[in-house]
Parts: structure tokens; C-alpha cells; sequence
């Protein structure tokens, strides 16, 4: 190749080629800027639009217009397909509606863009909650709870979902635990301090419950809610002045709380029924001590099982009285009875205990064999429960 | 090509033949090399991808914008608006389609293999910029067809623009429309593998790394450059995918028997109808398009307004269960009513789209039937308006490869491919069985043109050089034989004028016998083949398997062309002659 055409083909080569590309690669940005315009024309009408359309879903949603906002929320998403607000919203007025299945599909498709978003979890749970889902439904309220929040009310509300939920399925150990977890988290406000008692109420964890509805209480003293819950509480953990205390304040706040002033009778007839408070006079205690007795004594007539010859193997032992068998106490009792007035009591007070014990294995018996009887027997069985702790 | 994988050929042999001639680099052979056309042309293909990847974003934002001005920005639109809308703008679609863009109407498909075949790649720019408005203005206004197939021919106008600005070679350019179409289908549909086998599959019909190449580059780059500005999110979101038993594969085979006798008759419909329609007087013409409109206004007042536009999101909301399988049902039906009037009223715009959302409903809806008929088949309405798209594209638009990658490409779920198979091939022969004619052709044969048929292509036998081939020539001489043992050999053995010979390592040479008889006089008898065949050099080779096409591009120039084993390139299956392959395709003509 001589010297000439090689110099020209450098030339074709240098000028043709590269300078095509060039014009291309200039041509594509030119057209790429120009579309890039469009694009921003195109998305703001697109955000503008979708804006207004969620906008509307909102108010539908929050009005409970559940149709009207499914229909808002899919055209919002028409032009903002991935938002994810929108997608919620939208599941949300389809679970308004009953639709699970479909909300379903949203909140699943959210989920795998959001494994950390605590509403699409909490809402997932709930699904699964309906559908008898019972392992997903833990894994999601478990999701739920150390999700993201945009606030810490979530994360609490969606705790207090997972108790109430184990509670409903039996599952009260793990719900005590969730519940001793949330306890760390309620901040000084009256009415989740109430909400917390009432679930360690429902999990019989009785002194937490006390705790919680004192603590709420300190804040709201008229809290009714508080009030009889603080009193129940300490009934169950058997402070039974403070239950009454609590109880009574509870029924002045609301007379109408039939629960609460059962409790207090019952309360009432413990308290009357103690012979061993502190502070009582010998007379007044033998009087108690007496009329005890013969609340035995009648229970022991009314109930016909301790005619028989059962054991009394159900009952638990009382303290300073052995098992024995009906006949047992009933000879006890014949033998006891004419000791039992003020004069004896008096003369020899060491009868007092053993009136008492006597008294109490008889309820323990009747109670397992005959149901429970008057107040006056509920408070003797609690009295006997209350002192065999002691 | 094959020509990759048989032996050199005659250009190669002539250009090693020269080498010792060339002179070393250069800097203008490194820009030759550099620069060669066909590396070029996978370059250009990139910037194909770009262009039709910008003007598809752009057709994107001109249909959604025509709906909005047109339709309303709800979901929910007034009766005026769904019957006046889709009429008034038919009405505009008509006069621009018969006075100013008369390339415009129509999927657009066929017109891309027609440049393909038939005008050397030339596409009226004029067709891009027609199909662009008129397309977005009539599937904005609610007509019942899809922007895929007018992406495919705007990316397949602005590639055939370009590649007559760059005055590429005839061969580059008739590659250059199918290159754009990818790009536009793949920008259109968000799925680059389900575009590139598309248009391998129907609109170029052969695999060569070239072609693929250019295909793959260009529909990549432009779905890279669609996500840029649109988003990768898929057309629909895919719920999770269901079959619990084998046995349920059943369920699928009736979806493919329903959606191959929905395909014949769409298919029939869209071939019998149009015809007709084309056939009626000029003037109505003009108002085919506006009643066509009017009509699928009066569906969507009556309760069906689903059956407008592409419906993506009605295809997305199906596969979430949002409806019960008998209204799937008869928007299926409804579905194909409207794009019969929509189509066959010359309305241009693409069948891709109301494809598929036919195949959704009718997918969803057979697979709620069985389930309320059946309930212990596993029910998930996303599976089977999944698979039934998939039916409906192998079925209606013949092109069962596609079929199968499209769904696994827009659902990204590889557990749903054993049903998607099995539906879709009762659903291919179905059709194939009732309609012979694929659809693309019936529509190229009224326009009066004869493109060959992909089916009918891959159904072609051919003939191979095994069917031509005779056995091993008797002599059969090693480069290090003598000229005299050659000569003796030549003489024992009396079998044909040229004498093949082995070279070392590999490769095959031949000589006649009356060279061999010459040198030999001459006194050389005792030198080697190999010192006298210097300038001769190689001769090419062929395999039993080689179309017998390859071997008509030797036989001319080399009166003997050794056929040898695949696995050992020194043994001899057979030779091949001229008269051979003549003889053979001679006999294959009669049968």
C-alpha cells in the first residue's frame, strides 16, 4: 500500500467513524435533556394528581367512605404506583370493606419492599390473626414491635395487640413476659398505666397489676378504671384494706360498677370476719370468734357431702389441724362447741385457734364438696387462705 | 451464519494466502480493525436502544396525558366522557390515517418485517411520527389496543432513519428495523429477553451472535434508559405463585384448551372482519374508527369500562382477586369485541397489550371455575391470569417461545414454568389446528404481501450435507508421502481425477492426477506432497450436519470437498461434489 491512500483511509477512518459517534452520542444527550424536560412536566402533574386523589382517599377513609376511598387511593396509585402510603391506604379501606384477600396482596408486596415497616407488619399480623394463621401472626406482631415507627405509640399499640392476642390463644406465660417488657416502656400517663394493670390483671400477675394501677393513680386519683382495677388487684394479693379503700373510692366515682361493690361486700365481710387483725379487743375477737363457729356450723349442716365418709384429701391442710375425714370434723366439732362461747374463749384463749382452724377446715371441705355458700363462708375461706400463707 | 464453524473458507484461504504480502499494524489497520462495520454496527446498536428508549418514554407520556385531557384523571369516568372521547378521537385517528400518515395504521409488526424483507430496511420516518400521535391519541381515548406493537415500529423508523443517514451496507440495513424494534418492544413491554426473542422469533427468524448482538445491546440499552425516566417496576406486581400438586397441571391443560379456542377465535374474528371492513366504501373509512369508539364507549358505560386501553392496571387488579371470575369471564369476551372493532376498524395501535389482558381474564377466570367446581384445587387468580397470558400470546400470536419467557420474565418466578408449558402448548397446537394461518401472515397476505412465515420457516425441513455426501474417496494421500508413492496409489487405484491429501496437524489439501503425473515426469518423485503444495495451500471442509446450502458455496471453486467427523477433523465421512448437492436438491424438489 503505497503512502497516499493509507493517509487517505486514516483520514476516512479518523473523520468518518469516530465523528459519527460523536454526532450520535451528542444527538442521544440533546434528546435525553429534552425528554428529561418532559419527564419533570410529566412527573409533577403525575405527584399533583396523585396527591389530590390521596388527598380524597383520606378524608373517604377517615369518614369510613370505604368504597369511595378504594377507588381514590387506585387512582392516586395510577399515578404514583409505588408510593407505598398510598398502597397502605389503600389496603387499609379494602380491610375496611372485608376484603382481606385483596389487602392482602398490597400489604405483602409493601412488605417485601419494607420488611421494616411496623403498620404493614402490625396489619399483616392481623390478617393472619383472621385467617387462624397462628405462627405468621406471631411473626409479624414480633415484626411489628421492633419495627420502624414514626412514633413510639406504634410499637406500644402494636405490643399490646400481640398481649391481647396471646391471652385470647391461652398463651398467658408468653403474654406475661410481652407484658413485663411493655411495663418498661409506659411512660407516666394515667390511662396506659390503667391499661397495663388490667392486662397483668388478665395474666393474674396481681402485684404488677397493684403496682400499675398505683402508679396511674398518683397521676389521675379519680380514675375510676384505676380505681377498681387497684382494687381488685389488692383483693387477689389478699390487702384487703387497701382493696377496700380502693373499692369504696371506686364506687363513689361510679355507683353504678355492680362488680366493684360485690367485691366490696366481700371485702367487707373478710375484714369483719378476721379474728386475728391487729387492734381488736379480746371481747370483739371472741365474738368474731364465735360467730365464725357457727357460720362452720351452718355450713357444716347445709352441706350434706360432709355427712358422708369422704376423705378430705382435696382440701389442703390447714395449719395446726391434720387431714381428717367428715366424721373427723364432726366430731371435732361436737367436741368443741361447748367450749365455744365468750366465757370459754375467754377463759382459755388458745381456743381461739383452734375454733378458727376448725371453722376453716370445714369451709376448705364444703368448698370442695358443696360449691361455695353465703359471703359470710367466702370470707371465712378467704380468711383461712389468707392466714395459711401467713 | 455457520461459517464460523467449518473449516476456512475461500475468503480466508485467499487472505492467508496473502498475508506474507501485507504489511505490518498500522495505525489504519488498528482503526480498520477498530472500525469495522460490524463492530460498529453493535455500537450504532446502542444508540438505537437510547433513541427508541427516549421516543417509547416519550409515546409513554403522550398516551397518559391523551387519557388524562381525554378521559379524565379518575378512575371513574362520566358517561359523556367514555362514549364521546373514544368517537370524537376515532374520528381525528381517521382523517390523520388516510390524508397524513397513511403507514401509520395497523400493529405495526408486519410493516417492520416488511422492511426487513422486502424494502432493504427502509421505514418512512413520516410512519414513526404518525404512529407516535395517532396511536397515543387513540389507546389515550380509550380504544382497545396496546403501545407495545407502535413502540416496535417507532424503534424500528428511527433505527431504519439512522441507519440511511450512516449509509449502511444493504445487509446492515435490513438488520437495522428489526435492531430498533427490539429496542421499542423492549422499552414498551419492560422486558428485554421476552422483546429480543420476539423479534428473533417472528420478525427475523434466525439466530446468528451478530444479530443477537445488535438485538440484545439495543433492547438493553433501552430498557435501561426507559427505567431511568419510568421506573422498573413491572407492568403488574406478581402475587406469590401457587400449585401444590402435580395433578393440578390438569387445571392447566383446560386453561389451554379454553385459551386455544379463544385465540382461534379472536384470531378469526380479526382475519374474516377486517377484510370486510377494509372493503366497505371509501367514505367509511372515516367513520370506522369514531364508531368503533362509540361502540366500546357504549361497553364501558354498561358496566365494563375495563375493556378501554391497554387495562394494565385492571390485568394487575384480576391478579389480586379485586374481581369474581364470572365478571372476568365477560371481560374477556368484552375484551375481545372491542379490539376487534378497535383493530379492524383501522385504528392503529397494538395487540400485545388487549392480548394479554385477554389471557388474564380468561386465565383467572377458567382457573376460579375449576376451583368453584373443583375446591380443593389450589386458587390463586395471580397464577392463573399468569399462565393464561402466556396462553393467549402462544396461542393468538403464535409465538410460544416469547410466550414462555414473557411470563417468566414479567412474574420472575421460574416454579410456574411447568404449567405455563403444558398450557401453552395445547394451546399452540389448538390454535395451529383451527386457525393454519398465524395471524402476523393472514395480516400481511390482505395487505397483499408475501413475508415469508416464521412458522412456516421453523417448520421447513432442510437439507444437510449428509444427504449428499458419498462415501470416502479410495485415495486418500498424507502430506509426507512422496510424489511417486502418490502417483502409484493414483494408478491402483482408478476413482476420480483429484487425489485428497492430509496435511499436519489438521486441515485438507488436494491435488489432481495429472499434477501428480507431471511432477512426477519432471523428476520430483521423490520429494514430499507437502514441499509441492506450498502454493496450494488448504482446501475448506465441510461436517455431515452443514445445511447443504454451505456446501454450494465450495463446490464450485473445489471439484472435491472432504466431509469430515465433527470429533476427529483427520477422518474422512465423505466428499461432495457439485453434481452431488445439484442432484440432491434436484430429488429434494420432486419429493
Amino acid at each position: 500500500m503505497t503512502k497516499g491512500p493509507k493517509r487517505l483511509a486514516l483520514s476516512l477512518y479518523l473523520t468518518r467513524e469516530p465523528v459519527t459517534l460523536a454526532v450520535l452520542t451528542g444527538a442521544a444527550i440533546v434528546f435525553f435533556l429534552f425528554v428529561t424536560g418532559l419527564s419533570r412536566l410529566y412527573q409533577a402533574q403525575q405527584e399533583s394528581l396523585a396527591d389530590r386523589w390521596s388527598a380524597r382517599g383520606v378524608d373517604d377513609l377517615n369518614a369510613q367512605r370505604f368504597r369511595v376511598a378504594i377507588v381514590d387511593f387506585r387512582t392516586a396509585l395510577l399515578y404514583d404506583r409505588d408510593n407505598a402510603a398510598y398502597q397502605l391506604s389503600l389496603a387499609e379501606a379494602l380491610l375496611g370493606l372485608k376484603r382481606t384477600d385483596e389487602a392482602y396482596a398490597y400489604l405483602i408486596n409493601l412488605w417485601e419492599r419494607q420488611p421494616e415497616n411496623g403498620v404493614v407488619n402490625l396489619e399483616l399480623a392481623r390478617i393472619a390473626v383472621q385467617k387462624k394463621q397462628g405462627d405468621r401472626a406471631l411473626r409479624f406482631y414480633h415484626n411489628a414491635i421492633y419495627a420502624t415507627w414514626p412514633d413510639f405509640q406504634g410499637r406500644r399499640k402494636a405490643r399490646l395487640e400481640l398481649i391481647d392476642y396471646l391471652l385470647r390463644t391461652n398463651a398467658r406465660t408468653q403474654a406475661e413476659s410481652e407484658l413485663i417488657a411493655l411495663e418498661a416502656n409506659v411512660g407516666e400517663d394515667a390511662a396506659q398505666q390503667t391499661q397495663l394493670g388490667n392486662l397483668f390483671l388478665r395474666v393474674q400477675d396481681y402485684s404488677r397489676a397493684l403496682a400499675a394501677f398505683r402508679e396511674s393513680l398518683k397521676l389521675d386519683p379519680k380514675n375510676e378504671a384505676a380505681n377498681a382495677g387497684a382494687g381488685v388487684a389488692a383483693f387477689e394479693t389478699a390487702q384487703y384494706p387497701a382493696a377496700e379503700r380502693y373499692l369504696a373510692k371506686a364506687i363513689s366515682l361510679v355507683p353504678g360498677d355492680a362488680a366493684s361493690a360485690a367485691l366490696l361486700k366481700t371485702t367487707d365481710f373478710v375484714l369483719k370476719m378476721d379474728p386475728f387483725r391487729p387492734q381488736l379487743s379480746d371481747a370483739v375477737r371472741n365474738q368474731i370468734v364465735v360467730n365464725a363457729f357457727t357460720t362452720a356450723d351452718d355450713r357444716l349442716k347445709a352441706c350434706p357431702l360432709l355427712g358422708g365418709t369422704g376423705e378430705l384429701s382435696s382440701t389442703k391442710p390447714v395449719a395446726g389441724v391434720s387431714n381428717a375425714t367428715a366424721q373427723d370434723l364432726a366430731q371435732q366439732w361436737e367436741r368443741l362447741k361447748p367450749q365455744i362461747t365468750e366465757r370459754g374463749l375467754r377463759r382459755d384463749p388458745d381456743l381461739v385457734n383452734a375454733a378458727m382452724n376448725l371453722s376453716f377446715q370445714i369451709e376448705r371441705r364444703a368448698s370442695g364438696s358443696c360449691g361455695s355458700g353465703s359471703e359470710a363462708d367466702k370470707a371465712l375461706l378467704l380468711i383461712a387462705n389468707l392466714h395459711a400463707e401467713n | 451464519m455457520e461459517e464460523g464453524a467449518i473449516g476456512p473458507s475461500a475468503q480466508e484461504i485467499a487472505h492467508d494466502s496473502a498475508v506474507g504480502q501485507t504489511p505490518g499494524p498500522s495505525s489504519v489497520s488498528v482503526f480498520q480493525a477498530f472500525f469495522r462495520e460490524d463492530r460498529f454496527f453493535l455500537i450504532l446498536s446502542v444508540f438505537i436502544g437510547i433513541f427508541a428508549g427516549l421516543a417509547v418514554v416519550c409515546f409513554r407520556f403522550a398516551i397518559d396525558w391523551s387519557r388524562i385531557y381525554l378521559l379524565g384523571s379518575g378512575t371513574v369516568q362520566t358517561p359523556v366522557r367514555l362514549l364521546l372521547a373514544p368517537a370524537l378521537a376515532g374520528l381525528v385517528i381517521a382523517i390523520l390515517a388516510i390524508h397524513v400518515f397513511p403507514q401509520a395504521r395497523g400493529s405495526g409488526v408486519n410493516q417492520t418485517k416488511a422492511a426487513l424483507y422486502i424494502y432493504n430496511g427502509y421505514i418512512p420516518f413520516k410512519t414513526a411520527v404518525g404512529k407516535f400521535i395517532t396511536a397515543a391519541l387513540a389507546i389515550g381515548s380509550g380504544h382497545s389496543l396496546g403501545p407495545e406493537d407502535p413502540s416496535l415500529q417507532i424503534g424500528a423508523c428511527l433505527a431504519s432513519a439512522l441507519g440511511r443517514r450512516l449509509r449502511l451496507s444493504r445487509d446492515h440495513m435490513r438488520l437495522i428495523a428489526p435492531v430498533g424494534a427490539a429496542a421499542g418492544l423492549a422499552a414498551a413491554f419492560n422486558a428485554p429477553i421476552s422483546a429480543v426473542l420476539f423479534v428473533i422469533e417472528e420478525v427475523i427468524g434466525r439466530w446468528t451472535a451478530g444479530i443477537l448482538g445488535s438485538v440484545v445491546l439495543s433492547a438493553v440499552s433501552s430498557v435501561v434508559v426507559m427505567r431511568w425516566f419510568l421506573g422498573s417496576e413491572s407492568l403488574f406486581r406478581i402475587p406469590p405463585v401457587e400449585m401444590r400438586r402435580p395433578s393440578e397441571l390438569v387445571a392447566y391443560v383446560i386453561l389451554g384448551i379454553v385459551g386455544g379456542l379463544a385465540s382461534v377465535a379472536f384470531a378469526s374474528g380479526i382475519a374474516t372482519m377486517r377484510p370486510r371492513f377494509r372493503n366497505l366504501a371509501q367514505w367509511t373509512q372515516y367513520l370506522q374508527p369514531a364508531i368503533a369508539g362509540l361502540l366500546i364507549g357504549c361497553i364501558a358505560v354498561l358496566g365494563a369500562p375495563q375493556v378501554m386501553g391497554a387495562g394494565y392496571e385492571y390485568i394487575d387488579e384480576a391478579m389480586h382477586g379485586q374481581f369474581t371470575w364470572q365478571f372476568m369471564a365477560i371481560l374477556a369476551l368484552l375484551k375481545i369485541v372491542a379490539t376487534l372493532l378497535s383493530f379492524v376498524s383501522g385504528t392503529p395501535g397494538g395487540m400485545f397489550a388487549p392480548t394479554l389482558f385477554i389471557g388474564a381474564m380468561l386465565g383467572a377466570a377458567v382457573g376460579g371455575a375449576e376451583h368453584a367446581l373443583l375446591p380443593h384445587l389450589s386458587w390463586s387468580p395471580g397464577t392463573y391470569a399468569l399462565v393464561g397470558m402466556g396462553v393467549l400470546f402462544a396461542g393468538f400470536l403464535r409465538a410460544p417461545m416469547t410466550s414462555v419467557f414473557m411470563v417468566l420474565e414479567v412474574s420472575g418466578n421460574y416454579s410456574i414454568i411447568v404449567p405455563v408449558i403444558v398450557a401453552n402448548t395445547f394451546a399452540y397446537v389448538i390454535s395451529r389446528t383451527f386457525q393454519p394461518v398465524a395471524i402476523f401472515d393472514a395480516l400481511s397476505r390482505q395487505d397483499g404481501l408475501e413475508l415469508p412465515s416464521m412458522e412456516e420457516q421453523r417448520e421447513e425441513s432442510i437439507l444437510r450435507v449428509e444427504d449428499a455426501m458419498q462415501p470416502p474417496a479410495a485415495v486418500v494421500l498424507d502430506v509426507r508421502d512422496s510424489l511417486e508413492k502418490a502417483s502409484k496409489l493414483a494408478d491402483q487405484e482408478r476413482t476420480g481425477d483429484v487425489l485428497l491429501i492430509r496435511l499436519y496437524p489438521s486441515g485438507w489439501s488436494s491435488i489432481t492426477r495429472e499434477e501428480v503425473k507431471k511432477l512426477v515426469q519432471q523428476g520430483k518423485g521423490s520429494q514430499t506432497l507437502e514441499s509441492v503444495l506450498a502454493d496450494a495451500g488448504q482446501i475448506p471442509y465441510l461436517h455431515p450436519d452443514h445445511p447443504l446450502e454451505t456446501a454450494l458455496r465450495y463446490v464450485d471453486r473445489w471439484p472435491l470437498v472432504p466431509v469430515v467427523n465433527r470429533a476427529n477433523l483427520r477422518e474422512l465421512e465423505g466428499v461432495v461434489t457439485q453434481h452431488d448437492v445439484l442432484e440432491r436438491y434436484r430429488d429434494f424438489g420432486g419429493e
